[in-house]
């Protein structure tokens, strides 16, 4: 994607969706004690509610037409490091940002009466995280974005460790140390490609893209593919470490075993943010950064992360299907999802491209959705065992009716929205390598198993269990949070094209970058003089 | 030197700090022995006043300092016979052995009382240390180094076994002055080769007519490097780094944690300081071990440690390693170096003012099961201590971060790819054991331990200054942070002018 130059700045609703949430938290922390917990609660709801309006503005002055990145801000941070304050969103960013902003007043709603300790500093986190997001998906600069990317794992550690189940601690540790193990490996990649970066232009920037008028972004960057530089200066390393720091947050096959233990111990709100946002840090990370950057060596490795990927569709449907625990299962099948996200971006054409984006979207939807539903169920019966349970459709009939919605939309149904996503993937799968997408396919069928599985055995048969029989339905609070995340499934499952139309630019800008990549390392297969002296050019450039 | 106008040459200015401080330990102790006989005044304010003329005298030395290196200055006390230099480097040094004697003060006030250990020459003694300190950092000659290294830990071993009654303090102080004074003479036989060899005792001097081709000299130059690398606690040559962290009294510990580490590093810089030279060719070379041994032995063992002050001792063996990826890198990494001294102060000053906080009924609460529940008890507290550590470990949005992608930054530059993986690997090890205490503080109930009452103010105020300077500096590390003075604190550049001072 070299040539992109971003225009014209423009204002500062960027930055004030970004930091909106923190500045609440911010607020509401200065009145220390004094102030009560439902008044916090509220006042978060507010704050968070007040930034999803500002995200719709942000959707109702973007021009789905345009390339490059708009609502762009930078200002000088550390210049003489390369390092700015600088935001800025193209469709996707804009995407997974309705859907952070969308999900966070919900989250906060649909969970409030779950905390009921140390509520004040639990809300101040869930706005502290909502920052951390938010700034990641609009960062272009890569030290802002490590920033944010690293500064969002503390409230989660917090929120999984001290509102957590009985093995929190454990589990928090491990989300944190599993993350902090990928992201250095990612600052040391960073710093690498600076380094290359001011030894071919001798000026220091960690931005990636150029402002008008400003030095060259990181993306102009010439890596080396291979042989001249050290091997730790080349395409394939420097991918593989940026790649690594995402795949452990996708979470890809083998690196997911954080993701079960995290999920099950985190509370329901932890489990919706997690699930619904903070996976699809590590796809839009693939997407934003590792991809563009080095796309020779994306195109190299792209075989094996669609093997990953299909291993990740397969195994985490298999293991979902033998679940006891519900939430268990879902977060199993988060894996079998993220898969679906991560075999349609290397599939490197238009349409997996699209669907994966669209279904990062869908998937934080769906499974948001159904981990808020396990958490009313679990508020109600304080279990999540399948075999508690039976029959719980005929007491809890509006419950059991939005949980099949959610769990039709996460299986891929035909007017909802995860049907749009995995056929979009499919395709761009069957486009690309049909080796990959035949067995992908075995994978929806899979997830239409376990899920209908789960949902007779829990919703119905006689109800045997006496405890079950007195279950309340759901109140109006439940039925509100929830009624509004379905709304969307319908509409992206009926009318994709508003969303569709936010990814066409970015999307066709991404595939011809990979595919002048992959042209690039034909011509060095075929014509190895012709490739080495584009090599020098670099390596000349670069002593 | 011409006998015959022996006042000529002379610039006091050069060691105005130095004198300043010494000075200021004068005026304690004699103030002391008045104050403590005066019946009317209570024990706290005895602390009090003698606290103010420490803290004049320090301000004094730093206004004197920062004066210098905003000026840029350069002066040498004997022209004739260069001794000291207060230039860019030594005033950026002291400012930081400074600001962590001025802090340590303030945090050891109600300390003591706690302790039951409230003598005055607790202050003439972290004075007189400081002074030592700040000998050391402008010292141009390889004797001044000696005569500093002396003056520095001289009274840091009265002050580890300051605590008498207690076994261990008793046990710190005895095996710091062994291994200590040991160290000294490793480092002056050292200087004996050097000197033997090249006929130089000035720095510059020796750095020039270093033949590296002569065994003495490179064993010369290996003791020297030996004995400083037993002040900064680099294994393997921080044995005594665990027990006397644990031993010492906290605020002590704190103190020495932070200067000597800062006062001992700057030493060394200055020794390996200028461009690539034989001296600093073969420097690199044993540091290059030195630090990756530092970093993995530091780390590994800290996981284990159930002991907070001991658990921060082998952090700082860690840390020490960090710093010296640093000095493998060469001139551009002299920058990095100082700021990382400067963030280390900070963070690590802020975590044991934390300890120090929290003492309660005459002792340190600084076993990990003693944090169980903080986070309710005293949520303050249990904040301050998550922001330190995680400074430490080098979470972003912390000064800790800022000091470690610099460090990074170097090693990648100079192609020290294994130096920096090691140092990553690592990193992620030191989250596990910096969390382990949030974890206590904030995931465990609390036992049975009532609070102590209150937060006094003099602790309040370091414990603030550490976390405006963590956060502050993380944030904004090159100033830009609107408010006036802030605005121009351009702290990171201001090191790396310091460290170009060296060449």
């Amino acid at each position: 994607m070299d040539g992109v130059v971003v225009g014209a700045l423009d204002g500062s609703l960027l930055g004030w969706v970004t930091l909106l949430p923190l500045a609440t938290a911010l607020l509401l922390g200065a009145t220390g004690r004094r102030l009560p917990e439902a008044v916090w609660k509220v006042g978060a709801l507010a704050g968070s509610t007040a930034t999803f309006g500002l995200a719709l503005l942000l959707w109702s002055g973007f021009d789905a037409t345009r390339t490059g990145y708009q609502f762009v801000e930078r200002t000088a941070w550390l210049p003489q490091y390369g390092i700015h304050w600088f935001v800025g969103i193209d469709g996707i960013s804009l995407l997974l940002v309705l859907l952070t902003t969308f999900l966070l007043p919900l989250t906060l709603l649909g969970a409030w009466n779950e905390v009921r300790r140390s509520v004040r500093s639990f809300v101040f986190h869930m706005l502290a995280l909502e920052t951390g997001m938010i700034g990641a998906f609009v960062s272009l600069n890569l030290f802002q974005f490590y920033l944010f990317w690293e500064v969002m794992l503390v409230p989660m550690y917090f929120i999984i460790g001290v509102w957590g189940g009985p093995g929190r601690v454990q589990a928090a540790l491990k989300f944190f140390l599993y993350t902090v193990l990928g992201s250095l490996f990612m600052l040391i990649a960073m710093l690498v490609v600076y380094d290359l970066h001011l030894q071919q232009f001798a000026v220091p920037n960690l931005d990636l893209v150029q402002v008008a008028g400003g030095a060259p972004g990181l993306l102009d960057t010439m890596v080396p593919r291979s042989g001249e530089a050290p091997w730790w200066r080349t395409q394939t390393w420097l991918f593989a470490a940026f790649a690594l720091a995402f795949a452990i947050k996708v979470p890809m096959v083998p690196l997911h075993t954080w993701l079960p233990d995290a999920h099950v111990e985190a509370p329901t709100a932890g489990s919706v943010v997690l699930a619904g946002v903070l996976l699809k840090m590590g796809t839009y990370g693939f997407v934003r950064f590792a991809l563009p950057l080095f796309p020779d060596a994306a195109v190299a490795f792209a075989p094996w992360i669609l093997g990953l990927a299909l291993v990740g569709i397969l195994y985490g449907s298999l293991v979902a299907m033998v679940q006891s625990d519900v939430k268990k299962l879902i977060a199993y099948s988060s894996v079998a999802h993220l898969g679906f996200v991560m075999l349609g971006m290397f599939a490197f054409n238009v349409e997996g491209l699209e669907g994966s984006v669209l279904q990062m979207v869908n998937h934080g939807l769906s499974t948001g959705a159904l981990f808020l539903l396990v958490g009313m169920l679990y508020e109600r019966r304080h279990t999540r065992e399948i075999a508690e349970f039976g029959g719980i459709a005929k007491p809890m009939p509006v419950y059991a009716t939005l949980f099949g919605i959610a769990l039709f939309a996460s299986i891929g149904l035909p007017a909802l929205n995860g049907f749009v996503g995995e056929l979009l993937i499919l395709v761009g799968a069957f486009a690309a390598d049909a080796r990959f997408a035949v067995p992908a396919v075995f994978g929806v069928v899979l997830a239409a198993a376990y899920m209908l599985w789960m949902y007779r055995r829990v919703f119905f048969g006689p109800v045997e269990n006496p405890e079950n029989r007195g279950l309340i339905d759901l109140d109006v609070r439940e039925r509100f949070v929830l009624v509004a995340l379905v709304v969307p499934m319908f509409w992206i499952g009926l009318h994709p094209r508003p969303f569709l139309s936010l990814l066409h630019a970015p999307v066709a800008e991404l595939v011809q970058a990979v595919e002048r990549g992959s042209a690039a390392s034909t011509v060095a297969a075929e014509r190895p003089d012709g490739a080495a002296a584009v090599r020098d050019g670099a390596a000349g450039s670069a002593r | 030197m011409s006998p015959a106008s022996p006042a000529m040459n002379l610039d006091f200015s050069a060691i105005a700090p130095v004198a300043i401080v010494a000075m200021g330990a004068m005026a304690v102790l004699v103030l002391e022995v008045f104050l403590a006989r005066m019946r009317s005044l209570s024990e706290f304010h005895v602390s009090v006043a003698l606290a103010l003329v420490a803290t004049l005298a320090l301000v004094l030395a730093l206004g004197t300092a920062g004066q210098a290196f905003l000026q840029g200055t350069s002066s040498v006390f004997n022209a004739d016979n260069p001794m000291l230099r207060l230039d860019r480097f030594s005033a950026f040094a002291t400012v930081v052995v400074g600001i962590g004697a001025l802090l340590s003060v303030w945090m050891s006030m109600q300390y003591l009382i706690e302790l039951r250990i409230n003598h005055g020459e607790h202050y003439a003694l972290l004075l007189i240390s400081t002074a030592g300190m700040m000998v050391l950092v402008a010292a141009v000659d390889i004797l001044t180094v000696f005569l500093g290294l002396e003056i520095l830990s001289l009274p840091i071993y009265v002050l580890a076994g300051f605590d008498r009654r207690k076994t261990t303090s008793n046990e710190a102080a005895m095996k710091y002055f062994l291994v200590g004074t040991f160290a000294t003479a490793l480092l002056l036989y050292g200087t004996a080769l050097l000197y033997g060899t090249t006929g130089e005792t000035g720095l510059d001097g020796i750095r020039a007519a270093f033949p590296s081709d002569n065994p003495l000299a490179l064993a010369g130059l290996g003791l020297v490097v030996v004995g400083l690398a037993f002040k900064v606690s680099a294994a393997p040559f921080h044995q005594w780094t665990p027990d006397v962290y644990e031993g010492a009294p906290t605020s002590v510990t704190g103190f020495m944690s932070v200067t000597v580490k800062a006062a001992a590093f700057a030493a060394l810089l200055r020794f390996a300081g200028g461009d690539v030279e034989p001296a600093a060719e073969n420097l690199g070379r044993i540091l290059w071990g030195i630090a990756l041994l530092s970093m993995v032995l530091g780390n590994i063992t800290a996981v284990v440690q159930d002991n907070v002050k001991r658990m921060l001792a082998w952090s700082a063996v860690a840390h020490a390693g960090y710093v010296l990826v640093g000095f493998t890198a060469g001139a551009p990494g002299h920058g990095a170096v100082l700021f990382y001294l400067a963030a280390y102060l900070f963070a690590n000053l802020g975590a044991f003012a934390v300890i120090v906080a929290l003492a309660d009924r005459g002792r340190d609460q600084d076993r990990i099961e003693s944090f169980a529940g903080l986070a309710r008890r005293r949520p303050g507290m249990a904040a301050l201590m998550t922001l330190f550590l995680l400074s430490l470990a080098g979470l972003p949005g912390t000064v800790g971060f800022i000091a470690k992608f610099q460090i990074f930054s170097v090693a990648v530059r100079a192609e020290e790819l294994s130096l920096a993986i090691v140092a990553v690997l690592t990193t992620v090890v030191s989250f596990y054991y910096y969390l382990r205490v949030p974890v206590w503080m904030y995931m465990r109930d609390p036992g049975e331990t009532p609070p102590r009452a209150g937060l006094d103010t003099p602790e309040a105020a370091v414990l603030s200054a550490c976390a405006i300077a963590v956060l502050l500096l993380g944030f904004f590390p090159n100033g830009g942070f609107p408010v006036p003075v802030l605005q121009d604190a351009t702290v990171l550049a201001w090191a790396h002018e310091a460290a170009a001072a060296l060449r």
